[in-house]
């Protein structure tokens, strides 16, 4: 299979796999972004308005945070199943293994697509106005799309060999969101420290975090931290997908007799 | 004519996940080999291993321990029905799918997808779900999708065992004059009639094992006698 054909393959599954999910729901394709607005609009209930968070401009602080962090979350909690929910493929077929976790990352890709539209228009609505320091979205949302291909096939691998990992992503989600700073602001912790250490060991945190300076504080992210982390994402991403295509024989048996 | 396919000492255990985990042998030691332009039809009760060693030399499985070797110049491709499809999806844009899964470019598999569903016979029921499709129209949309290849080494599984009588007549003529003579062809048929028709080899396999390898018209014999 040439690279050609790899990627356009990819590509009419992930388009193929959007219409069948757009044809399942009557609301269709307009889910793609009224679930991550429903997210935004409870969180904002029970932390603005019961709990009164005093983060300022909050809904707009949680929209960055949640819209960002539900790509990540979705995309390597999905991927988690490629390869189980295809078993019936790669019995039948010697096809890189790669190609399941990579079109669910296209896929949900697609959708965010959609969600980063809304997010622009929600922040501009409210009044932040675009700058120069927009360009630096491009190196955050390459940096982040790697890290999602990295974690993505990771997963696919991991529930492949043993279901059980499958809940253990599930929950492993639910962590992260919660100490990422999707609803709350790393700012905030006194101790400096510890604040620091979130920033440089979870690389979710200092993404969401990075978005905000560049959408709404107007501050210029660390440059450094983000060419480290994007090196390192690159550099596991292309091992993994190294790995599963010298391994894929294996992953197949374990995916068929699981 | 000379090898494609070799097996030597070919053992093939499949790990049970879960609570039950274990080994389950499917092949034992099993040695074969195979030569170019052979038809062999696979025979055997139902877990005797047929599918899991079309699988072992379509190179989907490695072997637990053993070789395969295949003549790195031919391509091998194993055809089975039912399974893939994606019942949200049109036939049509399944059948789009099968062909670029198989190696087409999107280019080619779209200028085949009116030729695929005049040969299923499906009408209109080609641009419905696959979920609304009775087991028959899965299965003739399966042989139809799995015509597509052309390959020097097919490994058909069950694969004319397809919709009602007429439909099975049409897709056993449909793959005789797919068959040029240089192609290599291993057949599991639960229908002795289709083995007959297209094999000149047969391979009784049972226990992981192979029990008898000859002629067709013997060992469909003795695999009657005893069966």
């Amino acid at each position: 299979m040439t690279a050609g054909q790899y990627f356009s393959l990819i590509d009419t599954m992930a388009r193929l796999s959007l219409k069948a999910e757009a044809q399942r729901y009557y609301l269709g394709y307009l889910w793609w972004v009224l679930e991550p607005l429903l997210w935004v609009g409870v969180f904002y209930v029970v932390f603005f308005q019961l709990l009164g968070t005093r983060t300022p401009d909050f809904l707009m602080f949680l929209a960055v945070g949640k819209l960002m962090f539900i790509w990540f979350s979705k995309t390597v909690n999905y991927a988690g199943n490629s390869l189980t929910t295809n078993a019936g493929l790669i019995g039948r077929m010697d096809l890189p293994k790669s190609l399941f976790p990579l079109t669910v990352v296209l896929e949900c890709s697609y959708r965010q697509v959609a969600v980063f539209l809304l997010l622009f228009v929600l922040i501009v609505t409210d009044g932040f106005s675009p700058s120069m320091l927009w360009f630096w979205l491009f190196p955050l949302l390459i940096v982040q799309l790697l890290l999602i291909v990295f974690c993505s096939c990771v997963a696919a691998v991991l529930v492949a060999f043993q279901r059980d990992f499958g809940l253990l992503i599930n929950l492993g989600m639910v962590f992260l969101m919660f100490v990422s700073g999707v609803f709350w602001d790393i700012r905030d912790i006194a101790n400096m420290a510890a604040a620091d250490a979130l920033l440089t060991w979870n690389p979710i945190a200092f993404l969401l975090h990075s978005y905000r300076q560049v959408l709404l504080w107007g501050e210029v992210p660390d440059g450094w931290h983000l060419l480290n982390l994007g090196l390192f994402s690159l550099v596991a991403m292309l091992v993994t997908l190294r790995l599963m295509q010298r391994y894929g024989a294996h992953v197949a048996r374990r995916v068929v007799s699981a | 004519m000379s090898a494609v396919i070799r097996l030597e000492g070919v053992t093939m255990s499949f790990g049970l996940s879960g609570a039950n985990s274990g080994e389950h042998q499917v092949l034992n030691n099993l040695d074969l080999e195979i030569r170019q332009g052979e038809r062999i039809g696979l025979v055997g009760r139902n877990g005797a291993g047929k599918s899991t060693l079309l699988r072992v030399i379509g190179g989907i499985f490695p072997p637990a321990t053993g070789k395969v070797w295949r003549h790195p110049d031919k391509t091998v491709a194993l055809l089975s029905l039912g399974l893939g499809f994606k019942g949200d999806l049109s036939g049509r844009d399944n059948a789009l799918l099968a062909a670029m899964l198989q190696g087409m470019s999107r280019r080619e598999a779209r200028k085949r997808l009116e030729a695929i569903g005049e040969f299923t016979e499906l009408g209109d029921f080609y641009d419905q779900p696959v979920k609304t499709y009775s087991s028959g129209m899965r299965s003739r949309l399966g042989f139809a999708t799995g015509l597509l290849l052309d390959t020097d080494i097919l490994l058909l599984d069950e694969i004319l065992a397809v919709g009602d009588h007429l439909f099975r007549q049409k897709a056993r003529l449909a793959l005789k004059e797919l068959l040029s003579p240089d192609k290599t062809v291993i057949l599991v048929h639960h229908i002795e009639q289709a083995i007959k028709e297209t094999c000149h080899r047969a391979l009784w396999l049972e226990g992981g094992k192979i029990r008898q390898d000859g002629a067709v018209p013997d060992v469909l014999a003795v695999y009657a006698a005893e069966t």
